[in-house]
């Protein structure tokens, strides 16, 4: 099992460099990639996805449409393919190649990071999600830890409330007839939110008015608010100074600072770990693999890096060196593969 | 009771953190004002980083003036039957914008108060992205909007008509405003991140008077009618559902009021 924290790292190089460029081609590559890691968390169990909408079919929709939709709203380009009146409002002008081009690009980008997410979607279990929160949101992470458990609950509430009313020949035809459903499902929700306050105040969770704030320091306060001026001021100094470097050392210290401060705030969040997952050498080189992507498309990319189809329509460059770096993000499914095998060697 | 001190504190926080969020959303009509200069290309990701530390501090002060052990049920509860319409509406979706969540976020806002309806938005939408496997990097925007949505129905108390006819009206007036306005901020997060060529897209060094220009442009053409759509759901499910969740909600409100006196025992 690959480590949360490794997923985590895996994303954000994928953001990192998905975010960076708009090479077509390099767009192309790392979202084979991704793929191949999604074919490989769904290929084991076979089971429908975790996702609302498969990512290949995703990219089949978000390519054309953004394709479409750039052409038909941007009349700017060499290469003109054909003319709509200018009578029409929004679309009439030259509809051009490489407005048709700039728009694929946009889905290609878009298709790219929604399969990043799928990813993490596919890999993360729910439960080590919410355990990788901050120690400092354990009040927050208990209530989402209460709805995500209570979810298949009113899922199986809502089947015996519609078989009830279904008993009693009641159909759902107008906008009217979904109150009987809606309201015995509100009110059995409430009921168990009443009892589940009950017991969790009788063993001592958090039974007066306001736990959470009464220990805290105000230290976290202020830390927070210093944070937050040192974050804004580093902001404005950058966007409307253009005093770049002082802008970027306060925004760091603001950062810090409020590392600092939720560090704090986690101090007084009890924590009791059960069963901690452990950090494997697969993890150590799947998270190596990932950093490694990002390093030589910001060094060595340049103008392959920021490629734009405008004015006129031109070929993309590639760099085999960072088409070879981006193999890092397929790390995981070399160690999926694995673990696969491995388990079959047992089951035999 | 809380000393100055710590009220002064919480509410410099509110304000700052709700300020940024604002300025995060809005700053390709004013950004021209500050600077018109090569530096504003990198400005998309600066503010994107801005508004996440402003959640972050903003979830963090809600959570440690508002949790106790029947506001944690109460909530966790609500926003699992919240997550389940939007997992249902996921499965077989409504027409255009047509979202059901809106309904009990804002009236869960208006009977509970602005700390429960920011929460109840904020984590209806992230509870809904783990089960729905809908994590993105829409998701932190998402949860500030329908955050928003909860907390501003709070405000309606002000006008004292908890009870009277008058407030399903004004609720319903509250739910097509956020029909329409919960899409147009969401357009504006990665409306700049789309930029481009054209008249409808985000460049930098823009006046606000065409940046709004060119945003109008875009929304009409791309979101308008079905955020229109999400509108009249809302206004449709607060009509006819209002007045009887309200009233379920309010029974409730006084049933939780219980106090747990250890000294009794």
């Amino acid at each position: 099992m690959i480590h949360a924290t490794a997923w985590y790292i895996w994303l954000l190089a994928a953001l990192s460099v998905l975010l960076g460029t708009r090479n077509p081609l390099y767009l192309i590559v790392l979202l084979a990639e991704m793929a191949l890691v999604v074919e490989a968390l769904y290929a084991p169990t076979g089971e429908k996805l975790r996702a609302p909408v498969a990512p290949g079919r995703f990219a089949l929709f978000v390519v054309p449409a953004g394709a479409l939709f750039n052409v038909l709203t941007t009349h700017t380009g060499a290469t003109v393919l054909l003319r709509l009146p200018e009578a029409i409002p929004l679309l009439g002008g030259p509809l051009t190649l490489e407005g048709l081009v700039y728009g694929a690009i946009n889905g290609l980008s878009l298709a790219a990071l929604f399969t990043a997410f799928t990813v993490l979607n596919l890999a993360v279990p729910i439960r080590d999600l919410i355990r990788l929160a901050p120690r400092a949101f354990y009040p927050l992470a208990v209530v989402v830890s209460v709805a995500v458990t209570f979810v298949p609950t009113t899922l199986r509430q809502i089947q015996e409330v519609r078989e009830a009313q279904a008993v009693r020949g009641r159909r759902m035809r107008g906008l009217r007839d979904w109150l009987p459903l809606f309201m015995p499902l509100l009110i059995g929700g409430l009921e168990h939110a009443l009892q589940l306050a009950e017991a969790l105040t009788a063993r001592g969770f958090a039974s007066s008015d306001a736990p959470f704030d009464a220990p805290r320091d105000q230290g976290v306060r202020y830390g927070l608010l210093g944070a937050l001026l040192l974050l804004l001021t580093g902001g404005l100094l950058r966007l409307a100074w253009n005093l770049q470097v002082w802008g970027w050392l306060l925004m760091l210290l603001g950062a810090v600072l409020f590392g600092w401060a939720l560090r704090r705030a986690g101090r007084s969040a009890p924590r009791s770990t059960y069963r901690r997952i452990p950090w494997t050498r697969a993890d150590t080189l799947i998270t190596l693999g990932a950093a490694l992507t990002v390093i030589p498309l910001w060094l060595r990319a340049g103008a392959a890096r920021l490629y734009s189809p405008y004015p006129a329509l031109t070929l993309p460059l590639f760099d085999p060196w960072v088409g070879l770096a981006f193999l890092g993000l397929t790390l995981p499914v070399f160690q999926l593969y694995r673990a696969r095998v491995a388990a079959a060697g047992a089951a035999l | 009771m809380k000393d100055r001190k710590s009220i002064l504190l919480s509410s410099l926080i509110y304000l700052i953190t709700n300020l940024v969020g604002l300025v995060g959303f809005f700053y390709p009509f004013f950004l021209p004002l500050l600077s018109a200069d090569r530096a504003q290309a990198a400005s998309p990701w600066l503010m994107t980083l801005l508004v996440g530390f402003c959640f972050v501090a903003l979830l963090l002060e809600v959570q440690g003036d508002a949790l106790n052990a029947r506001f944690v049920a109460l909530l966790g509860v609500l926003v699992a039957l919240n997550a389940v319409l939007r997992f249902i509406e996921t499965a077989i979706p409504g027409p255009g914008g047509f979202s059901p969540i809106f309904f009990l976020i804002l009236t869960t806002g208006y009977v509970f108060g602005a700390r429960f309806g920011f929460l109840m938005g904020a984590l209806t939408l992230l509870v809904s992205a783990l089960i729905t496997g809908g994590v993105g990097p829409w998701l932190p925007y998402q949860m500030f909007t329908a955050g928003w949505v909860g907390a501003t129905s709070a405000g309606l108390r002000v006008f004292r008509l908890e009870g009277r006819r008058g407030e399903v009206a004004l609720l319903v007036a509250l739910g097509a405003v956020w029909g329409l306005f919960y899409g147009m901020l969401m357009n504006l997060y990665f409306w700049p991140f789309a930029a481009g060529l054209g008249d409808q897209q985000w460049t930098a060094g823009l006046s606000w008077i065409a940046g709004f220009q060119r945003y109008a442009a875009f929304y009409v053409a791309t979101s308008l009618a079905w955020d229109i759509v999400g509108a009249l759901g809302n206004v449709l499910l607060l009509s006819f559902f209002a007045a009887p969740t309200l009233r379920a909600l309010r029974r409730f409100r006084r049933r939780f009021t219980f106090i747990y006196q250890a000294e009794a025992l």
